[in-house]
């Protein structure tokens, strides 16, 4: 008896096992990662996931400003388009760099529709991050928006992301009552020195360092290719100009009242600051009355008073890849609208971000803004920023550590102009 | 020579009180920026112009998730401590006083692993959370599983405390009938309560400060936060200007649950250091 | 010595030596067992249920069903990918992604697959000894333990294995299967431009390691041993400086007059309980050159212009190396304190009889004591100040970076942080996969010379 019981018992357990087996391979959605429903990996959705259907989940990344912003922008979306009612859309506030580093880090949980900075485009373009737009949408965006704007969002010829603002340029912001000259930037540093009051510049940034390099006339760019690999490097540091520029550099950086950063709410007693449109708020809290910005100053390069160059920038927002073709064409016209005119104007109104779409531009109230007129003002002589690899960045920022820890106080131009090739040469060698 | 002495111990209370000035003045600078009213970025100052409550209320107010932020790291640390110094305690008890085969491996694999650095680590837990779908909105259940899984890890203290009980103790009770389980509960852990409370203190200190792992499983979604990743964003991001003086009247919410309970259990965290940690 | 050789060859002898005889038993067991033992080899339990032992033989059916369901219906899709990686690219129709292979989740849950085999294969190998056993006794005419005991000895003779079962697997998974994950990332190439899921990565061998290893101008060897230079430095100060001066204070506060006691401890022991992160990072704002310290410093008229703390390297490091006494002397303040009641007091006595001044009390009994007692604390110490990633990220984030050093390294970073940047800023996993393991290597062996050299492991009666 008992052991026919265990028999009967053990029977049922291959059964089972059998079963099992059998059962687990007959699983092939296990190995297609992307086809893991959202609702998945988000346990509290409580939208059941409909393969292939007008249904699912879309998630948006925005800067903690802009978001409930976003939300009445999505909501007018989705009122307009109910073709798209079965989607479920989230906003929530993940800052531009986040996203970015977010998506890298998993894409399959990442948002469908994120905003990011420019710099960040060339990662996230090798990693698979970001889908190209559409025909349609591309000549859409190209004929609506800032030249420039359209290509800092194009690599090798394809648009990969939807260009948002036009004001990620720096100028400088002041204290009337401290500085009298903004045009020299000897003259602004002799005034902070006399006032005992700090002047603010972000000279171990790669992105305000080659204020100098470009305003002596230097070049540093990347060429592309097709495939978004970075083929060529057209760099003219190690010369002259590039000398004349670094020693103006190490001038600055001498000055007892010179302070690295670029930030308004982390400086303390400030009279004047390079630093963008982001800060315009806290600067008009700090300087109150005496709120005044112009376009940079001039410095002395090689005996003549130069002005100083700069990147203007622009923030971008991208769409990752879908895999659901409904879903995809949601997210191309979502996009679409939360890069249109309508919404930059909403959101400088909103958060100050100077529009890069063209009829935005001339919307009166952003012609008014004094800081975007500054930021006008410079452009003429900025370059637009292109595509840089990511370790630029880090190799700019050795450099100006260098700079601002005294490394090349007393060094002569022969030394300068070595530092200058070995930085060159390293700039050269990241476009492999 | 009663003067000499005397001299000598004014020059002590004097290096004590300077000692003291050092180690408490980033406290104070904290407390005195977390009520500064005006200009709430970075001054060179210390005392506020103004005195003003408006960060506390912020931080307490609707505009900011600070509260679910505290709310969340409040249940994992209180959660991690009970259920990691369950873990722990089974541990140290197994190790310290059965003997079975492969105990010294085991203990030699634990000891070499715990020298590897932890960071690339993250990422591959990521991944192993998501699939479970303890990531973004399961985070707070996640960051709890990691903690307690690997908590085995750390016996040392506790092993060390176990080893200095009397093993005679452990075979009276056998004589008497009983089974192992029940040595365990019924006589070493009355005995172990300084240990144990030590254990549980610093277990509940750790979630406080996880910065870094705790943003990776929280992948965005804000409700999960804790309010390490939280409130370094406020510092480390451009997005929020001015949130200077609410990072410091968040540090010194953050800063007096944790301080209160270590007030209170000093003497027990000092004989856990002191019992266990020196042995090694 | 001779003798020091044959314990190595032993060990692997000997691991062969078990691994014949384990073999040898195997085959043996399944020639002499009766026909229950025998399709116990394919139906783990089996022969324990029809022997009636129904726990053990429930407990491993459903152990090996949950196996083989989790390896067959889940790992073996990734396993199967595990020596090339995944071959099918990520593609593209009309713009509609179709994802192909990942090689990151093949590699993880190939892994895992790996551990759950091995898992499996142990508890098919404790199946067999206890088929094995139970024939035995059996034929010996006694009876086999009862379900009861067999649950009762789970309290009592088993009880390591139940308390033991749950903290192991939970380390197993959560903590090797990671750390062996790493160990495999530093033989592929996986770093910003082989990234998942768009893009493949594959094992490319000991590339990497020469890579790092490639000394040559401002190339990556050369930046490998200034940071690990640094590195050691910085471990040692902190350690030793912690230390002493932590010893200095709790003599201080132990010293026989001085009153409030207590109160010098507890605001020492403050620092202790404020989490780091806010604490720090507050303290690293001080020092700014726009920051209190140096705002106060210009105002009382000390110095001209403010002091570079966080950008000149030999800065940087000494005021790091100080602010990390400011955290760490209290808890050894705490340690010696105790410690110091426990020497005897006659000790003490006797060397006044003798006229010993205070200094010779303290440098011919105190110290000797304390170095051996906390010998290995200092060894632990010295270990996590080498990892030490708070103090120095949160601080200044191991800047000041500099133009002679590659790949991003600071003056004041050390591996761990410089491994953390590389993954965070460049998606450089596979360099910090490298740069991992080398910190264990530097790691087990500094642990292994000092922990064998120490006084208190070699020489514990000698002492007194």
């Amino acid at each position: 008896m008992k052991k026919t019981f265990a028999f009967i018992l053990a029977l049922v357990m291959v059964f089972s096992l059998a079963l099992a087996g059998c059962g687990g391979s007959s699983k092939p959605a296990e190995t297609k990662p992307a086809e893991t429903k959202p609702a998945e990996t988000k346990p509290a959705e409580t939208k059941p996931a409909e393969p292939a259907a007008a249904g699912g989940t879309l998630k948006i990344w925005v800067p903690e400003a802009t978001v409930s912003l976003t939300e009445k922008l999505v909501d007018k979306f989705m009122a307009d388009h109910p073709e798209y009612a079965g989607f479920e859309v989230t906003v929530q506030p993940v800052g531009e760099g986040d996203a970015a580093s977010n998506m890298l880090t998993d894409l399959d949980a990442g948002a469908d529709i994120f905003n990011f900075a420019q710099d960040q485009l060339a990662r996230l373009v090798s990693a698979g991050a970001l889908i190209e737009l559409s025909e349609e949408n591309a000549a859409a965006v190209t004929a609506e928006n800032n030249p420039d704007a359209v290509a800092a969002a194009t690599m090798a010829g394809t648009m990969y992301a939807y260009p948002l603002t036009a004001d990620n340029g720096y100028f400088l912001y002041y204290d009337k009552s401290v500085v009298t000259d903004p045009t020299s930037l000897e003259k602004i540093l002799a005034d902070c020195e006399a006032a005992g009051k700090g002047f603010y510049m972000e000279i171990n940034s790669g992105w305000y360092q080659p204020a100098f390099f470009f305003g002596a006339g230097c070049t540093l760019t990347y060429d592309t290719d097709d495939a978004s690999n970075f083929t060529k490097c057209n760099i003219d540091y190690a010369s002259d100009k590039g000398v004349g520029a670094l020693k103006a550099m190490i001038n600055l950086a001498k000055s007892p009242n010179f302070h690295n950063g670029s930030s308004m709410s982390n400086a303390t007693d400030p009279a004047a600051i390079v630093d963008g449109t982001w800060d315009a708020t806290s600067a008009k809290e700090a300087f109150g009355d005496n709120y005044a910005c112009t376009k940079l100053p001039t410095v002395e390069i090689n005996g003549t008073a130069t002005q100083l160059g700069g990147f203007t920038g622009f923030k971008l927002l991208g769409v990752k890849p879908q895999t659901d073709e409904t879903k995809l064409a949601m997210c191309d016209e979502l996009a679409l609208y939360l890069a249109g005119e309508e919404a930059q104007v909403a959101r400088y109104n909103e958060a100050n971000w100077g529009p890069s779409n063209l009829a935005a531009q001339n919307d009166p109230a952003v012609q008014a803004d004094v800081a975007l007129a500054a930021l006008r003002e410079q452009i003429a002589f900025d370059i637009p920023q292109g595509q840089y690899p990511g370790d630029y960045w880090s190799l700019a920022t050795s450099l100006g550590d260098s700079v601002i820890a005294g490394e090349y106080n007393d060094a002569d131009d022969a030394a300068l102009l070595a530092v200058l090739q070995t930085f060159q040469d390293t700039c050269i060698s990241y476009a492999k | 020579m009663a003067r000499r002495r005397k001299i000598a111990n004014a020059v002590c209370y004097v290096v004590l009180i300077l000692l003291s000035i050092i180690w408490l003045f980033p406290f104070v600078a904290l407390v005195l920026q977390s009520f500064r009213g005006e200009n709430s970025g970075m001054v060179s100052y210390l005392v506020p112009k103004q005195w003003s409550m408006a960060n506390y209320r912020f931080l307490f107010g609707s505009g900011s998730k600070f509260l679910k932020w505290y709310g969340n790291t409040l249940i994992i640390a209180l959660v991690v401590a009970v259920c990691q110094t369950m873990v722990v305690i089974c541990v140290s008890y197994a190790l310290s006083r059965m003997r079975f085969q492969g105990r010294k491996l085991l203990m030699n694999i634990w000891l070499v692993l715990g020298m590897f650095p932890g960071f690339l680590t993250m990422i591959c837990l990521y991944y192993l959370l998501k699939q479970m779908g303890l990531t973004e909105a399961g985070a707070v259940p996640g960051l709890i599983l990691i903690s307690v899984a690997s908590s085995g890890m750390g016996y040392y203290v506790c092993k060390g405390y176990f080893d200095t009980i009397p093993r005679a103790l452990d075979e009276a009770a056998i004589l008497d009938g009983a089974t192992r389980a029940q040595i365990l509960t019924k006589m070493i852990i009355p005995m172990s309560k300084p240990i144990i409370i030590y254990t549980a203190l610093v277990a509940f200190m750790g979630p406080w400060c996880d910065y870094i792992f705790a943003s990776y499983v929280a992948f965005g979604h804000e409700d999960s936060y804790n309010v390490a990743v939280a409130m370094t964003r406020w510092v480390w991001t451009n997005d929020y200007q001015g949130y200077f003086t609410r990072f410091c009247a968040g540090g010194i919410l953050v800063a007096i649950p944790v301080t209160i309970l270590f007030m209170c259990l000093q003497k027990y965290y000092v004989s856990g250091v002191t019992g266990g940690a020196v042995k090694g | 010595m001779e003798n020091y050789q044959v314990p190595e060859r032993s060990g692997i002898s000997r691991f062969f030596h078990w691994l014949g005889n384990d073999l040898k038993d195997i085959g043996g067991t399944f020639v002499r067992g009766d026909w229950r033992t025998k399709l116990s080899y394919i139906i783990m339990g089996f022969g324990q249920l029809l022997r009636g032992q129904y726990v053990r033989g429930l407990a491993l059916l459903a152990l090996q069903t949950l196996c083989n369901y989790f390896i067959f219906g889940f790992g073996w899709t990734y396993l199967k990918n595990i020596l090339t990686l995944g071959t099918v690219a990520t593609q593209k129709v009309n713009r509609v992604t179709v994802f192909g292979d990942n090689s990151f989740l093949i590699l993880l849950y190939g892994l895992l697959t790996v551990i759950v085999i091995l898992a499996l294969l142990y508890l098919w190998r404790l199946n067999l000894r206890q088929n094995k056993e139970a024939e035995g006794i059996l034929a010996e005419g006694r009876r086999l333990p009862t379900n009861r005991s067999d649950l009762h000895s789970l309290l009592d003779k088993n009880f390591d294995k139940t308390l033991l079962a749950l903290p192991v697997l939970g380390i197993f998974v959560f903590t090797v299967l990671p750390i062996i994950f790493m160990i495999c990332i530093a033989f592929t190439n996986y770093d910003a431009n082989h990234q998942p899921p768009a893009n493949l990565f594959t094992w490319v061998g000991l590339q990497n390691f020469k890579e790092l290893f490639g000394i040559g101008g401002t190339g990556f060897g050369g930046t490998f041993f200034y940071v690990l230079g640094w590195t050691l430095t910085w471990a040692f100060f902190a350690t030793f400086l912690t230390y002493f001066l932590g010893m200095a204070v709790a003599i201080l506060i132990n010293k026989k007059g001085i009153k409030l006691k207590k109160l010098w401890r507890t605001i020492l022991v403050m620092t202790i309980a404020v989490p780091q992160f806010v604490s720090l990072l507050y303290v690293g704002k001080m020092f700014a050159t726009d920051g209190l310290v140096n705002g106060y410093l210009l105002k009382w008229g000390w110095i001209q212009s403010a002091i570079p703390f966080w950008d000149n390297a030999t800065y940087a490091r000494i005021l790091i190396i100080v602010i990390n006494l400011w955290i760490g002397i209290p808890y050894t303040m705490l340690i010696v304190t105790g410690l110091l009641m426990n020497i005897p007091a006659e000790l003490y006595e006797s060397a006044r009889i003798d006229g010993a001044k205070p200094f010779q009390t303290f440098w011919y009994i105190t110290l000797p004591y304390m170095l051996f007692v906390t010998g290995p604390f200092l060894l632990t110490q010295f270990i996590g100040n080498l990892n030490n990633f708070n103090v120095i990220f949160l601080l200044n984030r191991g800047r000041p970076q500099s133009m002679s050093l590659s790949n991003n390294a600071g003056a004041t970073d050390l591996l761990v942080t410089w491994l953390y940047k590389m993954t965070i800023n460049d998606s450089n996993y596979r360099i910090a996969a490298v740069i991992g393991i080398m910190v264990f290597v530097v790691t087990a062996v500094i642990s292994l010379i000092v922990y064998n050299a120490i006084p208190s492991v070699r020489d514990e009666e000698g002492f007194q």
